[in-house]
């Protein structure tokens, strides 16, 4: 006879998941929990899991940039900051301020 | 106590530059080109610059304020990212997906053998560590959807991956 786990334990098992991918609410996240550390067996089947989302991360391709790369585009992201937020002076102050603010970022 | 003033373009860069790295890797996992990502961060940027400069302009900081800085700099990232979704969605599509998965590192067809949605949602959970909630917001999406998409693309990597080891 096929022994099955209690109804209770087989709805927190199907929570491991769900838990892990983020998807149970603050309360259910805290029910689980609370469940986990009464429950020490229920450690093996989270290990299982979290062993399948480090596989499933191996899948995402992890690409860095060049430190040229990465400046260059540092460069023209301020340029666009620097063109698109421009606005308006109110004063002499403000155009002076704003002239400054140019000036010191291209250095 | 001094009162922050608002937000100049020096201190919009200040919160947007350390992003550029992970824009970049998001883009790249919708256009696994390097210089079509690149082109993708900069375009999403300027989108959201267009858009929200209204935002950017009467949003009051103080970068004196670690946590504020931190808040405010995720908040700019997920607008960010919705700007870079939406672009980079629709240019995979123009692009022609079959063409992208050919060109695409061999190492990583699986990954981008998956919809363009599904490639973004799965970035964001498993490697930026956003939860389900914060990808819905990100992407105006119901959390069923997001679930679902977690789960489907989580079924075909693991799938292809035990076809793998069978072989």
């Amino acid at each position: 006879m096929i022994e099955r786990a209690p109804t209770s334990d087989r709805n927190y098992q199907k929570k491991i998941t769900a838990y892990l991918d983020g998807a149970l609410s603050t309360e259910e996240r805290s029910e689980f929990e609370a469940f986990v550390s009464t429950h020490p067996e229920f450690k093996d089947q989270i290990k299982l899991k979290e062993d399948e989302i480090i596989r499933l991360r191996s899948f995402i391709p992890q690409v860095t940039m060049s430190p040229s790369a990465l400046e260059t585009m540092n460069h023209e992201i301020r340029q666009s900051i620097f063109q698109l937020l421009k606005r308006k002076p109110k004063n002499l102050w403000e155009n002076m301020k704003d002239r400054y603010e140019e000036w010191a970022s291209n250095r | 106590m001094e009162k922050s003033s608002t937000m100049r373009r020096k201190e919009f860069y200040q919160l947007a530059s350390p992003l550029t790295e992970k824009l970049y890797q998001l883009a790249y996992s919708l256009v696994p080109d390097d210089l079509q990502a690149e082109q993708l961060v900069i375009d999403s940027v300027n989108a959201y610059l267009l858009k929200e400069k209204k935002w950017i302009h009467n949003k009051h900081v103080d970068l004196l304020q670690k946590k504020e800085v931190g808040i405010l700099r995720k908040m700019i990232f997920k607008s960010l990212i919705r700007y870079l979704g939406d672009l980079g969605v629709r240019r995979s599509g123009q692009l022609g997906e079959q063409s992208l998965r050919v060109s695409g590192p061999v190492e990583f067809s699986q990954f981008f053998s998956l919809d363009p949605k599904i490639r973004l949602v799965i970035r964001l959970r498993y490697d930026n560590h956003f939860t389900v909630d914060e990808i819905g917001d990100i992407f105006n999406m119901p959390r069923y959807e997001v679930i679902e998409k977690i789960h489907n693309g989580r079924f075909l990597l693991l799938n292809d991956l035990n076809k793998g080891e069978e072989i």
